[in-house]
């Protein structure tokens, strides 16, 4: 079938709600700790000099902390700002929290992110209220049943794109609809940077095929996109540019990875190698968890000179034994043809399959091993984390901490706690 | 100032089942009692098969983590802070 060239703006009431949680880590540390309310506050992955910003506060952005800074960049520009280290399951525990309260609107919602929510409203009863009253409510609720300092910016739209930028619109705290009456207005205001996806690269791009701005953009014919961006990416642009859904994807897992930002230059691969067995144990029980096994794995290596060196594998056959990955692993490892001190570390498995799809083995072996495999997990699982562990990794409890990431939440939505909390009991009360 | 640490704490934990409600009302801290005025957030989280509640709590001088081991039923504080940067 043909893709249609002549659309008009999408003329469907808008029925996407986006939400955005307002500086999220920093606003949950805020949340939790009142007398940290009102001051500049940062989470970074690490608390020391060198360490990277993960999450500025309302406050702190105001002052010109930004993402992606170093601590003692942040300290110099706001010598009182309070850095805080990730506190994975306080984030985790919120997102929870109103993902069960998106839930009572519509059964169709997609988390985007640790602190991001698309919600579909068609067909469900809480669109009779109407978009806007829906958002204003969502507003108010998550103010009295999640946290009275949690502010979130909503945006209405009649698919993922606009929804997304009009909760982009005003922050924090915003509430904005973009639809056919106003899309014009409000793609007038935008520079193209300010659309989700269009950065230096693809503005670059769009320039090159004489668009400058967003009316330009929205204006561009199908084949003119399409040329601009030299593949279907094009065509997609100009469905989500006129209001037609073209990001309704989930994509499948493609890799689990884990990696580590070394506090010491460490350079041989016998001083690397501990480090790599437990990121290697992380990357594998996560893997085990969500039920794949893999035929690929890679190892990537930041050195403190700025270079950087990778490589990847394809095995023979698919494994999920930690002993068989950290092999191929430290193989590769042992590949690098430098010897110079490194700055991050970083292992993955990739080519993955669901374990239930394998075939079995004629005699029997690999069962014995998964078996012994699914004990040590079990045992892991009730008694905590690497209570049974490789020798290799001793001493190393406290090294490669819990870490939360923003985009990828496939695992969270797997994770099993809901019964954390006892009924429906109040534990935000305030006396 | 935050100051991170582990040590046991005496709380006074009220459930109220008319309305449903928990709250930490008292924490007794190196021989000091501080009345708890405002529950921040509250919070779980599994280390292996034991479940552990956060509660992090505001007296008018300091906020307190208060966690909770519902094995042990004992309480712990993790850490103390009066809102100052270090």
């Amino acid at each position: 079938m043909e893709n249609p060239t002549d659309l008009p703006f999408n003329p469907k009431p808008p029925t996407i709600l986006h939400l955005d949680l307002n500086s999220c880590f920093a606003t949950i540390e805020q949340q939790a700790n009142p007398k940290l309310r009102g001051k500049p506050v940062a989470v970074a992955a690490y608390t020391t000099p060198s360490g990277c910003i993960i999450a500025p506060s309302v406050e702190a952005k105001r002052l010109g902390v930004r993402l992606g800074m170093r601590v003692k960049d942040g300290k110099m520009i706001c010598p009182h700002l309070i850095v805080l280290p990730p506190d994975p399951w306080k984030y985790r525990n919120v997102h929870l929290s109103l993902k069960n309260l998106l839930k009572t609107y519509t059964d169709l919602v997609f988390p985007r992110s640790i602190d991001e929510f698309v919600l579909d409203l068609e067909g469900f009863p809480a669109y009779a209220k109407g978009m806007l009253e829906v958002g204003k409510e969502i507003k108010e609720r998550i103010k009295k049943e999640i946290g009275d300092w949690l502010t979130v910016s909503v945006g209405i739209g009649p698919n993922r794109f606009l929804a997304k930028t009009a909760a982009s619109l005003h922050k924090p705290d915003g509430l904005d609809v973009i639809d056919r009456n106003n899309y014009l207005d409000i793609y007038a205001r935008l520079k193209l940077t300010d659309l989700c996806g269009i950065k230096i690269q693809n503005t670059v791009r769009l320039n090159n095929a004489g668009i400058y701005t967003v009316l330009d953009f929205y204006y561009a014919s199908s084949w003119q996109l399409q040329s601009a961006f030299a593949s279907i990416v094009g065509y997609h642009w100009y469905l989500r540019l006129r209001g037609w859904e073209t990001d309704d994807v989930e994509f499948a897992r493609q890799s689990f990875g884990n990696s580590y930002a070394l506090p010491k230059p460490l350079v041989s691969p016998a001083e690397l190698a501990p480090l790599l067995r437990k990121l290697v144990e992380k990357t594998g029980i996560r893997m085990r968890k969500s039920g794949y096994w893999t035929k690929g794995v890679h190892v990537a290596l930041l050195y403190r000179d700025g270079s950087f060196w990778h490589r990847g594998y394809t095995l023979p056959d698919y494994i999920f034994d930690c002993r068989d990955i950290y092999k191929a692993a430290f193989r590769i490892l042992l590949q690098s043809p430098y010897q110079k001190p490194v700055r991050n570390l970083a292992v993955s498995c990739f080519n993955l399959k669901k374990a239930a799809n394998m075939q079995m083995d004629l005699f029997g072996n690999l069962e014995k091993k998964q078996k012994l495999v699914e004990a040590v997990d079990k045992i892991n699982e009730k008694w905590g984390d690497f209570v049974i562990t490789p020798a290799l990794m001793l001493g190393m409890e406290n090294t490669i901490i819990d870490r939360v990431s923003y985009g990828n939440i496939k695992e969270l939505q797997n994770m099993v706690i809901s019964n954390l909390c006892a009924d429906d009991t109040d534990f935000q009360s305030k006396t | 100032m935050i100051q991170k640490i582990d040590a046991p704490i005496s709380v006074d934990l009220y459930f109220d089942h008319k309305l449903r409600k928990v709250f930490p009302r008292l924490v007794i801290w190196e021989g000091r009692e501080y009345l708890i005025t405002k529950i921040g957030l509250h919070h779980a989280f599994r280390e292996g098969r034991i479940l552990y509640h956060v509660f992090s709590v505001e007296s008018p001088s300091l906020f307190f983590r208060l966690v909770f081991n519902t094995e042990s039923l004992h309480w712990r504080v993790q850490e103390i802070a009066d809102g100052e940067p270090n």
